[in-house]
Formats: structure tokens, sequence, C-alpha cells
């Protein structure tokens, strides 16, 4: 590939290559404008419709808000702990319940395998769902998240794929020395899997970070709530547990917007590559 | 039959298998290993399966549930606002995923012919951002953008233009409702769905373009009958991938619907939701019979595009 866009490319820059720039442009400003408006307005102290490159009244009264705030500030604490516990959960069950799968030989492997296939096909849905966790008081409780997204069957087959693409030779070699199937996960198996630990990982992060609808279904209670559903409530159905503004309420909107993607937006850059294999390793094997 | 008894070792000798009780016994680190899998698995997806009972209940928060055979399903079937749901499922779903495919075929074709591997990088990078935000902030920052006051952004430069005088309230407008939504879809997925493509395209043969140069085939014939055609394969896979997930949609809506454009967002697992949560005195019943009709319906979609794709690329999807 590489080869041929260097011979292909040698030609003198024309109007293709003038209209793809000019399309490049524009798709990224489509994609940045509307987060950068966002960073600035929230550090902007006054709300204009107007896209700005810089904030005209600076301000950090917005996070300072939020920081105060405890109807602001608990539900970010309870997304921090729900999804570091369940990415931790998640990523302990997937690899286990992987690297059980990828034992070739194992008697029952079929049975285990179809068992968790099969709820990729069929599911209870979300009353069922919802009676269960309620006969386990996990209603109105934050760790609802992280036992519903714990295990998660499209995660551990990417898990599996992975496992099985280790040499089996080494394997054979761990288990002729003796090594029990609980030390080869942990003094093989994992040491060998971090780049696939990273990406599911991060998978499993994003998507417990980001949840709003479990906690709309199964939470009532303000304290137990994770900041998506105090964000969204916030903007859109106006309910925010701040009385008296500090600021505009377009900044603290903005600052709410921020906090939410913060995390997120500070390992973007450095973790990128983990982020985008994760679907290859489900996409390209074949 | 005496093949059962004996396995061939990789070295191609035939030695007899040992017995079944012996192998399971000599695999139980790995049993023990299952375990915490194997709750999970019980306890979140089959524990549920069999609460699909209650569809044929009138089960209400209090008193006891009582059997009433299909009434929940023949109240379904009567219900318009069920039927505008699944419709609404459906259109939104397809629509959806054929807007957001075509988006970033066109705009892989773009990253794919651009010779400065920097500003390729680039885009990419930006581009895969909206994937990764909830949808939660992605509704509150298009909220944003899209509201009447005066830091509406999208209203306030329409009025500059001179377009409008009055606001538009985009998210709360029967006609506007879902075009917006897939705008908001293709600003947040385009840019995800390429990754697919640019690996599709990264993997055509050189020699397919050096042919048609020969030939003194135009950069926009090359597109056309070289690169085109590499990706209808990859297209019809991500088709048929997320045809398997049509009835799944929920968060995207439920975050960005609202009472008055019920006609034209509401879908089946809103529906859902709202029947349950949004009454005081809730049927579980009723709610998990539309639960079971969604259910069944998604499963043979699984099924369904499962087949296809192992008829079109040889590998299935679950």
């Amino acid at each position: 590939m590489a080869k041929s866009e260097v011979a292909g490319r040698k030609k003198k820059f024309g109007l293709f290559d003038a209209i793809n720039y000019l399309v490049f442009i524009i798709v990224a400003l489509i994609v940045v404008l509307p987060i950068w408006k966002v960073v600035v307005d929230s550090f902007n102290a006054v709300g204009v419709y107007k896209f700005l490159l810089w904030p005209t009244e600076p301000t950090l009264g917005g996070y300072k808000t939020i920081i105060e705030t405890q109807g602001l500030y608990r539900p970010f604490l309870n997304s921090i702990i729900t999804t570091v516990v369940g990415t931790l959960v998640g990523l302990a069950i997937a690899t286990l319940g992987g690297y059980v799968l990828a034992q070739e030989d194992l008697p029952g492997r079929n049975i285990l395998a179809y068992m968790l296939l099969f709820t990729m096909i069929f599911a209870g849905g979300m009353i069922p769902e919802y009676l269960v966790m309620k006969k386990l008081h996990l209603v109105n409780s934050m760790w609802i998240l992280v036992v519903t997204h714990g295990i998660n069957v499209y995660n551990l087959v990417l898990m599996k794929n992975f496992f099985e693409g280790i040499p089996a030779s080494l394997y054979e070699a761990a288990k002729i020395d003796g090594c029990s199937p609980m030390g080869i996960f942990f003094k093989i198996v994992l040491p060998l899997s971090k780049a696939a630990l990273a990406s599911i990982g991060l998978m499993f992060a994003v998507t417990i970070w980001n949840d709003y609808s479990t906690v709309k279904i199964y939470i009532t209670n303000p304290d137990q709530t994770n900041f998506q559903y105090k964000l969204r409530n916030m903007v859109m159905d106006g309910d925010t547990p701040v009385t008296s503004y500090a600021v505009s309420q377009n900044t603290l909107f903005n600052a709410g917007i921020m906090a939410a993607i913060l995390p997120f937006m500070i390992a973007y850059p450095f973790l990128q590559k983990y982020f985008v294999t994760g679907v290859n390793i489900g996409a390209v094997k074949e | 039959m005496s093949k059962k008894k004996t396995i061939v070792t990789a070295s191609g000798e035939m030695v007899r298998k040992k017995p079944l009780s012996l192998r399971i016994w000599n695999n139980r680190g790995y049993y023990l290993m299952f375990i915490p899998v194997l709750l999970f698995i019980l306890v979140v997806k089959y524990w549920p399966m069999l609460g699909v009972r209650w569809s044929f209940y009138n089960y209400k928060p209090i008193g006891t549930p009582k059997f009433v055979g299909f009434d929940n399903f023949e109240k379904m079937f009567r219900t318009g606002d069920f039927w505008t749901a699944f419709k609404n499922t459906l259109v939104l779903s397809v629509m959806k995923l054929l807007l957001t495919t075509f988006a970033s075929v066109i705009v892989s074709v773009f990253i794919n012919e651009m010779g400065n591997l920097f500003a390729k990088k680039s885009l990419q990078t930006i581009i895969y951002l909206p994937h990764f935000l909830s949808w939660a902030v992605v509704a509150s920052i298009f909220t944003m953008l899209l509201s009447t006051s005066v830091t509406g952004t999208v209203n306030g430069i329409l009025k500059d233009w001179g377009l409008i005088t009055e606001g538009i309230n985009f998210l709360s407008d029967k006609k506007l409702w879902r075009p917006v939504f897939y705008v908001i879809n293709i600003w947040k997925e385009t840019g995800w769905g390429t990754i697919i493509f640019l690996a599709t395209l990264a993997g055509i043969n050189p020699e397919l373009y050096e042919a048609a140069d020969i030939d003194g085939a135009t950069r926009l014939q090359k597109i056309r009958f070289v690169t085109m055609p590499a990706l209808s394969n990859t297209i019809i896979t991500v088709l048929i991938l997320n045809l398997a997930k049509v009835m799944n949609m929920f968060e995207s809506v439920f975050v960005l619907y609202s009472p008055v454009v019920y006609d034209k967002a509401d879908v089946i697992s809103t529906y859902i939701y709202r029947q349950t949560f949004g009454s005081a005195m809730p049927n579980y019943g009723y709610s998990t019979a539309v639960g079971l009709f969604k259910a069944l319906v998604g499963g043979a979609l699984v099924l369904i595009c499962n087949y296809l794709s192992k008829k079109t690329r040889g590998r299935g999807i679950v």
C-alpha cells in the first residue's frame, strides 16, 4: 500500500487534491466545532450563541460550582468508582471466560460456549432483568452498573480469540513444567496479553462511564446516580441542584459536559491505538 | 466407532483417549476458573430469561400475579402506540444505518485518496472522537446548540442570516425530530464507521491502481472502478452486522425524545420503559410481553444475519 501511494501521488497537486484538502477541513470542523464550543463556553462567564475561538470573560466558576455542589460531585465520584470497579470485574470475567473457552480439548467446552452465545441471541428483556435485580436489592444502588456490565459476552469472545492466538507450545511447555491452569493464566497468558487487556479494558471503561439508561431505569436515589444521568437531567430537564448561580447557567452546563468527557479526553491522545485496536481484534480476525 | 476412543497426536500416532471422568478431573482447574463467569451468566442473563413467564401474567407491584394467558399479547397487538413504536424502531434504525454507512464510505474514500500522511492520521484521530462521547453528552451538546434561547447557536446563526425570525424548536418538532436525529447520529458514528472501510482499502492490491494508471484512468475513474468495487463486500458485511442490532435501538432515542415527538420517535425499548416506569401502577406482565416480542424479533434477526454472514463471507456473527 505504501508503495502505491508513493507512486500514485508523485503527480503535481491538482484540482482533486485541492478538493480533498477542502473536504478534510470541512469534516474536521464539523466534528471539532461543537466540542470546541463546549470547551470555550465552559470557561466563559457569559453565554453567547457564536462560536468563539477563546473565552471573552474567562472564569473557572463553572468548574468551581461542580466541585462545590454535592448534588454534582457525588454523581461524579460514583461514576469514577463504578467505572474503575466495573472495568476490573469486567476484565476478570472476560479473561477468565476467554481463557477457559480457549482450551480446545476441555470436556464440555462447547456446552459452555453455546451457553454464552445463546445470550447474544435471546435476552430476558428490560423488565425481567429489573425484577431480578430488585430481588437482589440492586435497585437504587450504583453497583447495578458493575453487575450488569461485569459480564460482556462480546468482549469475552474477543479475549478468547486473542488467547487462541498465543502459541500452543507456550502452554505445553508450562504444563510439562507442572504449572497449574491458574499458574499458566497469571504467569504466561496475562503478561502476553497487555495490549488486548488495555483495549478491552478501555471498552469496558468507556461503556460504564458513558452509561445513562441503566441508571435511569434502576436508580431514583440522587446519591446513587452517575454523572451522565445528572448531566442529562440538568441540561435537558433543567434539574439543576444549584439554586443561585455564581456563573451563568450556560457556563455551568458546559462545564458539566466537560467534566463528563474530561477523563476520556485526557486518555484519548495517549491511548488512541488501544481504543482503535479493540475493534480490530474482532473485525480483522479471520 | 473405535475412533472415538483414540485421538491422533501432533506427531501422527494414535493413542488411547483417557476416560471422560479422568479428563474432567485433570481439567478441574479450568472449571474452577469458570465459576465466576458462570455465576454472572446465570444471574444476569439466564435468571431474567425465566422471568419471561410473567408475560402471561397480570403482575402489578402490589398483589399476587394472576395468570391471564395471552391477554397481554392481545392487548399489545391492539394498541396503536405499540405499532407506532415498532414501526419507528425499524425506520429509525434502518435509516440511521444506511445514512451513517453511506457517510462513512464517502469519508473513507476521501481519506484513502489523501497523500499527506500527517493530514490523514490527524483527521482519523479527530473523527473517531465523537464515538466515545456518551449519548447523554451528545444529547446535551446538541440540545444546547439547537436551543431557542439566546445561547442556541443554530437558531442564532439562522437569525443572523435572516432566514428565520422566530427560533425553531428542533428537538420538539414532529417534522424535524427525525432529520435532526439522523444528523446527530451521522456526526457521532461516521468517523468510527470508517475504520473497517479503511482497513479494506489498505488491503487493495496496489497493482490494480498501477494497471489503471497504465490504462490512463483519471483519479475519479480509479475511485469508481477500483476503490468502490473493493468496498462493496465490506459494505454488505457492515449492513448485515448492524441489521442484527436493529431492535436494540434505545439510548440514542431515550436521551433525545420528548412527549411531543412520541409519534415519530418512540421505539420499542422506550415504550417498554414508559409503560413500566412512567406509570404509578404498571403491569409488569404487559411490559414483559412487549419485551418478549422485541427479544424474539431481535433473535430472529440475529439468526438471519448470522446465516447471511456465513453465506457472504464464510463466518458467522455469533
